[in-house]
C-alpha cells in the first residue's frame, strides 16, 4: 500500500476511534447483546435460539449505526473544516484520499465488529451454546454488509450534507433488506416498462439481505457454499463500483 | 409563607390527582374482555417491515404470545390465536417452537384441536425432515379426537422421518391395535420385538404381543370348551382333552410359551398375565 494512502487510513482510523459516539455505540451494542440472556428467559423451548437472535440483532443494529454515523461525516467534515486542502496539497491524489478514507473507516468498523463478536462468541459459549462457529461466519457476512454500507455513506458524504447522507444511507439500507419483495412486485406489474424499471432497480440498488444469514446460523440449517461465494463476490464488486463512483464525484468537486 | 403555600398546592394537587385516578379506575373494568389487537400485519408484510430483523421480530411476537395467552382473565384472548401463530410461522418457517407451543395453546387452552392440527400440518409441510409435528398431531388425534386412523397416518409419517424416536413406532402399532386390526398390530409389534435395541422396547413389545395373541386365542378356546360341554354334557378336565377329542389340533400356548389357565370347575379359560390395554 502506498505510504500516502496508509497515512490516510491510519489517520481516519484514529479519528473515528477517538469519536465518543463510536465508543458509546460499541458499548450499547455489547450491552444489548449481553442482555439477550434476559430476553431468552421469557421464551418457551429453545432459549439459546432467542439469545442468539437477540444478540446478533443487537450487534447488527449497532454496527450499522456506527457505519452510518461515522461514514456520513467522513468526507464532509474534511471539506467543512477545510483540512482537505492540507491533505490534497500534499502528494496525495483525490482517488487515494477516497480509498484511504474508505479503508480507514473499514478498519474502524471491523475493529468494532471484532470486539463485539469476540465478546458475544464467548458469551454464547458460557451460556451453554458451545463454540458456535456459525456465529463467526455470520459476523464475517455482517462485516461485508457493513463495508457496503460504509461505501454507500462515503459516496453520499462526498457530495452532500451529513443529514442528507444519513437519510439516503438509511433509506438504501432499509431498501437493501426488502429487495426480495421486488421480484414479487414485478410479477404483479403488467406494463413492460414498469417491469423493466423494477428490474433495473433490483440490480442497481444494494441487495443487503443476502448477507443476512442469521436464520441459517441460529437454526443450524445448511448454507449453500455457492450462495456464500456469490454474496462475497457481490459485496466486493458493489464496493468497487461505489468507490469508483465516489472517486468520480470527488474528482469533479470544487472546493471553496 | 409563599413556600408553604406552594407545598400545600403541590400536596393538594397530588391528592386531587390520586382522587381522579381512583375515579378513572372506577370507570374501567381492567379484567373484562378487551380488544388486545390493534392490527397485526400478515407474516410476509411483517417480514418486509422488519428490514432484516425478522428473526428478532418472530422471537418478540412469540414471547409476547406466550405471555398473552397465559393471561387468563382476558376471556377473548383466543380471538386471533391462529392468525398470531400463522404470522410468527410465516416470518420464520423453520422456527419449530411456535408450531409446538402454538398447537399446545390451541389444543389445551382454546380446546380447538382442528386448529392445532392445521398449525402442525403447516409445520410439517415447511419442515419435511422434522418428525415432531406429525408426532404431536398424531397424539392430539389419538388422545382428544379418538380418531385412531388419522393418528396412525400421522405416526406413520413421523416414524418414517430421520431421528424419529422408537416410541413413535410403538405408538403406531398400538393405534393399529386400538382401531381393531389385531393381525396387523401383531405383525407390527413382532417387527418391533425383533428389532428392539433395548430392554424397554422389548418388554413393551412382549406385553403387547402377549395381549394381542391371548385376546385372539382365549375366545376361541372358550368357544371350544362350550362346544365340548354341549357335546359331552360335562366340562373338559383340562384343555388338552379338547385336543384328545379332536376339537383342536393342539393346545395353544401364550406368547411366553405357557399354557393358558383353565378352571375345570367353571370352565373359564384365562391368561396368566393381566391385560394392560383396553379398547375403547
Amino acid at each position: 500500500m502506498k505510504a500516502s494512502v496508509k497515512g490516510i487510513v491510519i489517520n481516519t482510523f484514529r479519528e473515528s476511534a477517538r469519536n465518543k459516539m463510536f465508543y458509546l455505540l460499541v458499548f450499547f451494542g455489547i450491552l444489548f447483546a449481553l442482555s439477550s440472556k434476559v430476553v431468552s428467559f421469557l421464551t418457551l423451548g429453545d432459549a439459546m435460539k432467542v439469545l442468539k437472535d437477540t444478540g446478533l440483532a443487537a450487534i447488527n443494529f449497532f454496527c450499522v449505526l456506527i457505519a452510518i454515523f461515522t461514514g456520513i461525516n467522513l468526507v464532509f467534515k474534511e471539506i467543512e473544516k477545510k483540512t482537505v486542502f492540507n491533505i490534497l496539497s500534499k502528494p496525495v491524489s483525490r482517488d487515494e484520499f477516497i480509498v484511504g478514507k474508505f479503508l480507514g473507516l473499514a478498519l474502524t468498523m471491523l475493529t468494532a465488529l471484532g470486539a463485539m463478536s469476540a465478546i458475544f462468541f464467548v458469551f454464547v459459549a458460557l451460556s451453554g451454546g458451545g463454540f458456535d462457529w456459525g456465529i463467526l461466519l455470520y459476523f464475517c457476512m455482517l462485516g461485508l454488509e457493513l463495508l457496503v454500507i460504509v461505501a454507500i455513506s462515503l459516496l453520499f458524504s462526498s457530495f452532500t450534507t451529513p443529514i442528507l447522507s444519513f437519510i439516503f444511507t438509511v433509506s438504501l439500507y432499509l431498501i437493501g433488506h426488502v429487495m426480495w419483495t421486488f421480484n414479487e412486485f414485478k410479477a404483479l406489474l403488467r406494463v413492460p416498462a414498469w417491469k423493466a424499471l423494477i428490474q433495473v432497480l433490483y440490480y442497481l440498488l444494494p441487495n443487503l439481505d443476502k448477507f443476512n444469514i442469521k436464520n441459517e446460523v441460529v437454526l443450524g440449517t445448511a448454507l449453500n457454499p455457492w450462495t456464500m461465494l456469490f454474496s462475497i463476490l457481490y459485496a466486493l464488486a458493489y464496493i468497487a463500483a461505489l468507490l469508483a463512483l465516489t472517486v468520480l464525484i470527488f474528482r469533479k468537486r470544487e472546493f471553496q | 409563607m409563599r413556600g408553604r403555600l406552594l407545598a400545600l398546592l403541590a400536596l393538594s394537587g397530588l391528592l386531587l390527582a390520586a382522587g381522579m385516578q381512583q375515579r378513572y379506575d372506577s370507570t374501567i373494568n381492567y379484567f373484562s374482555e378487551r380488544s388486545a389487537f390493534v392490527s397485526l400485519p400478515a407474516g410476509k408484510t411483517l417480514k418486509a417491515l422488519a428490514f432484516g430483523y425478522h428473526n428478532l421480530a418472530a422471537d418478540l411476537l412469540f414471547i409476547w404470545s406466550i405471555q398473552f395467552y397465559s393471561t387468563y382473565y382476558i376471556s377473548n384472548r383466543f380471538d386471533f390465536l391462529e392468525r398470531v401463530y400463522d404470522t410468527i410461522t410465516d416470518i420464520t418457517p423453520q422456527y419449530k417452537e411456535p408450531y409446538v407451543i402454538g398447537s399446545l395453546i390451541m389444543a389445551m387452552e382454546a380446546r380447538d384441536i382442528p386448529m392445532a392440527l392445521r398449525l402442525l400440518d403447516k409445520g410439517s409441510l415447511r419442515n419435511p425432515e422434522e418428525y415432531m409435528f406429525d408426532q404431536e398431531a398424531g397424539f392430539y388425534c389419538y388422545k382428544y379426537l379418538k380418531d385412531y386412523a388419522r393418528a396412525e397416518q400421522y405416526y406413520n409419517r413421523a416414524a418414517a422421518k430421520p431421528g424419529a424416536p422408537a416410541f413413535i413406532k410403538r405408538m403406531n402399532a398400538h393405534l393399529v391395535y386400538l382401531r381393531n386390526d389385531p393381525k396387523m398390530a401383531y405383525q407390527m409389534w413382532l417387527d418391533i420385538y425383533r428389532h428392539a435395541g433395548d430392554i424397554l422396547t422389548k418388554d413393551s413389545a412382549t406385553n403387547h404381543l402377549y395381549q394381542i395373541k391371548a385376546e385372539a386365542e382365549l375366545p376361541q378356546l372358550q368357544a371350544k370348551v362350550a362346544e365340548f360341554r354341549a357335546k359331552f354334557r360335562r366340562l373338559p378336565a383340562s384343555l388338552s382333552e379338547l385336543a384328545v377329542v379332536g376339537m383342536i389340533r393342539e393346545v395353544p400356548r401364550d406368547f411366553d410359551g405357557n399354557e393358558y389357565v383353565y378352571d375345570a370347575q367353571s370352565g373359564k379359560v384365562t391368561a396368566q398375565r393381566i391385560f394392560r390395554w383396553k379398547k375403547r
